[in-house]
């Protein structure tokens, strides 16, 4: 059962081509690695599933349903950016997610901040910029969506805490959820990753397995990476 | 337990041989159940599509089998113990002499070698005791 | 799902009003105790009182005006501030991932700025009113108003209701269309990948003259421009109905701008998104 599929996916910026058709289809129950070098595309492609970003050409489809309001439901997104007003709590911000997602699991939000020690008192604007990206991940994790778009989860994150979102995953896992990981930091997270796709300048390079990757060539994934994009 | 992971070989083919290894060393005993899926996948560190894999080869190699409602459970047949721990036994000791080849070691001095090494390995056992 | 970002906006809102609001009317308050206490013909004659008391008072007013002008100047920029901050910069990202549909976010932003705008209006006139108490007693007041209704009932033969009625409508509807225009502004600069706070700053001028050039021309035809002329020669009755037309002509028009400055950001907001 395919959660997300896209037929000639295209997003232009005036002369400047972002994602040029693109043709994945991807099925539930898997973790899959988005991967390619900066400005490839990673994020408009991760926009444009969370409903952020309208296609210039081409279609997405998400559980059947072109990005929308009820998509948005079923999607849980995180950003690259720290997207949560720095004003409030934490608590606030669970209470938030909890009136807007109906997916929300606030138990799971809480035991996880307990976990990595953050007080949910505490206000964000107090917090570090890693302190904030891993409330923000809580929170994104703590949704019981269909599918999860998570961009550079484990970028400004310090190894112990990374481990720590990695098992997250992994223990989230459910069938009839996919879970996209956009990332440049392709060594830690490969041994999770179920299959990967590769994207280079607004192109679908590669779409594989990482087992079948690693039979056929012999290497890791993040081995051929940089083997296929050396400077 | 640990896991050891290899980034250049497919996980599940690792994950098939370490629980193997376990298997034939008695780590895992004849009958005993195996835990879930997920929480085998949690320990490994790996998704859990990849240790369902595993298991399944495992399965399929007979190591294993699979009660519809109550889980996985590994083997009581002893003869396929046997069997697996031969084949590993022979595929060590063909990587060994092929590794010996490469030194330019004939059969007989990697069989006094082998002798002086257990010799000085007992001696070792009598002097700490 | 409207009425849960209304509460969210309210909430992230009232922590900067309500303590502006306490301040004002504790100042209110201060001002009105000192001049009670040691000015109480204040208002009527020019009785020269105590330096002390005159200094208090007159910081104590200043103050207050400054309060004023800071509580109006506060609402139009969190007008301007959580539309922009809350939906164009890095927050863009959590509340378009919402699931709620543009118009609401849009509704729900203009809905609170609207109300904040009649709440800090209410305030003033509060103040003022509080400041006042005394000057005139109650019976002052009513006498006074139903003179002006009998006043403009014997001149005009409509009773004063009806152009309070219209000029209230105006003011509503005007407000939702500057806060709208405010709103299409911030929305247009975002067509822009670069410079998009001066984009925004000269879509709103460009909008605003194009809006003084329409209403002239307007003006000319409705043949209203000689207002003051009608005024001066006493006829009453023809300034009456050119008021009204001028009134209600300019609601009419407001109307129409709040339509097409609301579809203009939502379109803008749907098909063209663009966040950094």
């Amino acid at each position: 059962m395919t959660i997300l599929s896209t037929k000639n996916l295209t997003k232009t910026y005036g002369k400047k081509t972002a994602l040029s058709q693109i043709n994945i289809e991807i099925p539930r129950g898997r973790i899959i690695g988005l991967l390619g070098p900066n400005g490839s595309g990673k994020s408009t492609f991760i926009k444009l599933a969370a409903g952020l970003l309208v296609p210039t050409d081409g279609e997405i489809i998400i559980a059947g349903e072109a990005p929308g309001v009820d998509t948005k439901a079923k999607v849980s997104y995180l950003s690259e950016r720290t997207y949560l007003n720095d004003w409030m709590r934490v608590s606030e911000i669970i209470a938030f997610f909890e009136d807007f997602y109906e997916d929300f699991n606030r138990i799971k939000a809480e035991n996880m901040l307990k976990d990595l020690n953050i007080n949910p008192d505490d206000r964000l604007k107090t917090m570090s910029k890693g302190t904030k990206e891993k409330v923000q991940l809580i929170l994104v994790m703590s949704r019981q969506a269909q599918l999860y778009l998570l961009d550079e989860p484990i970028g400004g994150v310090d190894p112990a805490a990374r481990d720590y979102i990695l098992n997250t995953i992994i223990t989230n896992y459910k069938e009839d959820a996919a879970v996209i990981i956009s990332t440049h930091l392709i060594a830690d997270i490969e041994q999770i990753l179920d299959d990967i796709i590769f994207i280079n300048q607004g192109e679908l390079v590669m779409s594989s397995s990482v087992d079948e990757i690693r039979e056929a060539h012999n290497k890791s994934v993040d081995g051929l990476f940089r083997e296929v994009f050396k400077c | 337990m640990k896991w050891y992971i290899d980034s250049d070989r497919p996980i599940y083919k690792q994950l098939v041989e370490q629980i193997e290894l376990r298997i034939i060393s008695g780590v895992y005993t004849p009958g005993d159940k195996l835990e879930s899926v997920r929480e085998m996948a949690m320990d490994a560190g790996v998704n859990p599509n990849t240790m369902q894999k595993a298991l399944a080869e495992l399965e399929r190699m007979e190591l294993v089998f699979a009660q519809r409602t109550s889980g996985r459970f590994i083997t009581e047949d002893l003869k396929v113990i046997e069997e697996a721990k031969k084949n590993l036994a022979v595929q060590e000791i063909g990587a060994f002499l092929e590794k010996m080849k490469k030194l330019g070691m004939g059969r007989n001095e990697i069989l006094a070698l082998m002798e002086k090494i257990e010799e000085g390995e007992k001696e070792d056992d009598h002097i700490k005791h | 799902m409207l009425g849960k970002l209304i509460k969210h906006e309210t909430r992230a809102t009232s922590r900067i009003f309500l303590p502006l609001y306490g301040a004002l009317l504790i100042l209110t308050i201060f001002t009105k105790l000192a001049l009670a206490l040691g000015a109480p013909d204040f208002f009527s004659d020019n009785v020269a009182t105590n330096p002390v008391i005159e200094v208090v008072l007159g910081i104590s007013f200043t103050l207050y005006f400054i309060a004023v002008v800071a509580l109006s100047v506060m609402t139009l920029v969190m007008i301007i501030q959580r539309f922009y901050k809350n939906l164009f910069t890095d927050e863009g990202y959590l509340m378009f991932s919402l699931p709620v549909k543009t118009w609401e976010l849009v509704l729900s932003k203009l809905l609170v700025g609207l109300i904040w705008s009649a709440v800090c209006t209410l305030m003033i006139v509060i103040s003022f009113f509080i400041l006042s108490l005394g000057s005139f007693t109650m019976m002052d007041l009513t006498q006074g108003i139903s003179m002006a209704y009998t006043e403009f009932y014997s001149t005009f033969g409509t009773s004063l209701n009806v152009l309070i009625f219209e000029i209230m409508m105006l003011i509503v509807v005007s407000t939702i269309s500057s806060i709208l225009m405010i709103y299409v502004s911030i929305a247009i600069g975002q067509l822009f990948n670069q410079h998009r706070i001066v984009a925004s700053f000269g879509a709103y001028i460009v909008i605003t003259i194009a809006l003084q050039i329409i209403g002239s021309i307007l003006m000319a035809i409705f043949a209203l421009g000689n207002l003051d002329a009608v005024i001066s020669q006493g006829q009453d009755g023809e300034a009456m109905q050119m008021i009204h037309l001028l009134i209600n002509g300019s609601t009419l028009c407001n109307v129409i701008l709040c339509v097409g400055f609301y579809f203009a950001t939502q379109y803008i907001m749907k098909n063209r998104l663009n966040l950094e």
